[in-house]
């Protein structure tokens, strides 16, 4: 079995994030893998592990993304392309997905996995607009993976009221969960060996396309402007007597905050 | 010159500190009440070869550079001192002699269960009336016509109470001036562990007294040549120290970090105490001496790497990443004032923790002789 499985680099949203003019401020930003592409790594390295299968992964966009890649190679993964093209900075899920579909076709791949959305956009429509590209199967919220046979796997999917058990024919999507698993750390021996790994890196014409081709000069949609979350204000801490404390808490919460 | 650390570095970094945050820190102070480490913890860092870190892959282990190595015990150390003593142990003075100095059978029957954690080892020099002076060893190998009868008390061994295969260094009883290093397992009949010792830190690590009473080892057990004892325990010494060097900059970070946090957080006459020149005079001062310890630290390791000689580094390396350790784990005290002479909080274990490391493999005075030995007779 052959599997793809696609990872992103987003900005790490727990570090503060600068916006000027509506746009996010390069300096200080630190990046780090989408945590449910992680979970999409680890459900691949597991398939690997139990089923031998050969797996590759795909990342896509501008810039060095050799890092994020280098873990996943430690992790397991066997090996990975890297779409670097400037162009694909002002792309959408749709052209995300219609690169992702090239990639797909110069590959015979089996299944792809990828995590359900990425953090940075909270999207969620890269992988399963890839399986109406490809005219097969998908299935997101995925939270296990059974190998049946060399053409057939099931999946469990989370839904609100409950999880359906889906039979899936090969080739198929599937869009993972966190609840998934729990993606490993990697051990010593493979952040080594990774280090020993080729990543082949190409631009869009190295894939044998365009950005013109994967819709990019016909975009349909285009984020216009950033609005950073407004900073929760800090707490106040009182610290002394309790019976002092609450005493003046009460009164704060009459007078300043107006909530009694 | 490039002193920023590449990306494995900075990968391995990340991975451990992220194991030592999530697995380690929840049960730091708890195993500090000590002696003995959680089982499934050790179980969880054998699949990630902190056991076998700088063991070739067709030993099992993950092969690792020594500036890799030294980051690996940085980040547990900064963590838990007590564990990283026990990783740094186990993988320098503990199983580095074999790989150097030990036959191919030799590596292939011990270094193998070493490396997947499966048998912790532990390097035995101390005695009651020899230390610092190698010389004073009175641990006897008798040879036999099967091998070596082993006699001896050896005191303040570290992982003592959870090794699995040993290093003795012992002296030859027809030729007292020619000590060897020989290699006993656990299950050696007439080797027992005394009780643990009662430190003032390091309190998780089970550092005991073993005792060899007429412990029959075959003569395939006996580490390089019989009389070349010296050389491999100071070979063993040097690596050793890049270890504890790296383990005492952990913990002078962690005392660092929680040092930062308080001052900034802690109010006194309406400021945060941050704000008063003391403390930033003390923060500075720390902030350098952990630079400069780093430096020389990563300096020693890359040294080793390149195959030169690294005694002298390595020595430098040790006497001021353990300075650093006790003065900024001091300061770090100081700054948290009557909390941080609490057990309630970290700092109080970084400052028991701390000291030790000006003691062990080699103190601070003898790496101050290995150091002018090194100026004294390098040509210039």
């Amino acid at each position: 079995m052959k599997i793809l499985t696609t990872v992103k680099k987003v900005v790490d949203v727990e570090l503060n994030i600068h916006v000027e003019n509506g746009a996010i401020m390069e300096k200080g930003l630190q990046y780090v893998i989408n945590a449910w592409d992680e979970n999409a790594v680890e459900a691949a390295v597991q398939l690997k592990e139990a089923h031998k299968a050969e797996t590759t992964l795909v990342s896509l966009g501008s810039g060095d993304n050799t890092d994020i890649i280098r873990k996943c190679y430690a992790m397991g993964i066997d090996n990975a392309i890297h779409i670097d093209d400037p162009a694909l900075a002002k792309a959408d899920s749709q052209i995300f997905a219609r690169v992702l579909q090239r990639v797909y076709e110069a590959g015979d791949y089996d299944l792809v996995i990828t995590g359900k959305q990425a953090q940075d956009t909270d999207a969620g429509q890269a992988g399963i607009m890839l399986g109406e590209f490809l005219g097969i199967p998908c299935v997101s919220n995925v939270i296990e993976i059974k190998v049946t046979d060399d053409t057939h796997i099931q999946v469990s999917r989370l839904g609100d009221a409950g999880t359906e058990i889906v039979d899936l024919t090969l080739p198929a999507v599937v869009t993972v969960s966190d609840s998934i698993n729990e993606p490993r750390l990697p051990a010593m021996r493979g952040i080594m060996m990774a280090k020993k790994k080729k990543i082949t890196v190409m631009d869009l014409a190295g894939l044998g396309t365009s950005f013109e081709e994967v819709g990019g000069t016909a975009r349909k949609s285009e984020i216009v402007e950033f609005m950073a979350q407004e900073k929760r204000k800090g707490g106040r801490k009182f610290e002394g007597d309790p019976a002092e404390i609450t005493a003046k808490v009460v009164q704060l919460l009459v007078n300043e905050a107006k909530v009694l | 010159m490039d002193l920023n650390p590449c990306m494995k570095h900075q990968l391995i970094r990340k991975t451990v500190r992220e194991f030592a945050e999530n697995e380690i820190r929840p049960r730091a102070a708890e195993m500090d009440k000590g002696p003995g480490f959680p089982d499934d913890l050790m179980e969880k860092m054998k699949p990630l070869h902190y056991f076998g870190l700088q063991v070739p892959g067709h030993l099992g282990g993950a092969d690792l550079d020594t500036v890799s190595y030294a980051i690996v015990v940085e980040e547990i150390s900064r963590v838990s001192a007590a564990l990283g003593l026990c990783i740094t142990v186990h993988n320098s003075v503990g199983i580095y002699p074999i790989l150097r100095f030990g036959t191919r059978e030799q590596k292939q029957q011990f270094v193998p269960p070493m490396a997947a954690g499966e048998s912790i080892g532990a390097f035995c020099l101390t005695e009651a009336n020899a230390g610092s002076d190698a010389g004073g060893v009175e641990t006897v190998a008798r040879e036999t016509a099967h091998g070596f009868v082993i006699n001896g008390t050896k005191i303040f061994v570290t992982n003592g109470g959870i090794c699995g295969t040993i290093l003795v260094f012992a002296v030859s009883d027809s030729d007292p001036g020619k000590p060897g290093v020989f290699i006993v397992e656990n299950h050696t009949p007439g080797f027992s562990v005394g009780e643990i010792e009662d430190l003032c830190g390091m309190r998780a690590n089970p550092v005991a007294s073993l005792f060899f009473e007429d412990c029959a080892i075959p003569a395939d057990h006996c580490l390089g040549i019989p009389g070349q004892g010296l050389k491999i325990g100071l070979t063993a010494l040097d690596t050793g120290r890049i270890g504890i060097a790296a383990q005492a900059l952990g913990i002078a970070q962690a005392a660092f970090e929680e040092s930062v946090s308080y001052a900034q957080a802690r109010q006194q006459f309406n400021k945060p105490i941050s704000r008063f020149q003391t403390i930033q005079n003390y923060l500075a001062d720390m902030a350098v001496q952990i630079d400069a310890a780093r430096l020389l630290l990563y300096r020693a390791a890359d040294v080793k790497d390149t195959g030169r000689p690294f005694s002298a580094e390595a020595a430098m390396a040790k006497l001021h990443c353990s300075t650093t350790a006790r003065m900024v784990t001091d300061l770090a005290v100081q700054i948290h004032g009557g909390y941080g002479y609490s057990r309630e909080y970290d700092v109080e274990r970084y400052f028991r923790d701390a000291k030790v490391t000006e003691i062990y493999e080699g103190t601070s005075e003898i790496q101050r002789m290995v150091i002018a030995r090194h100026i004294l007779t390098r040509p210039t």
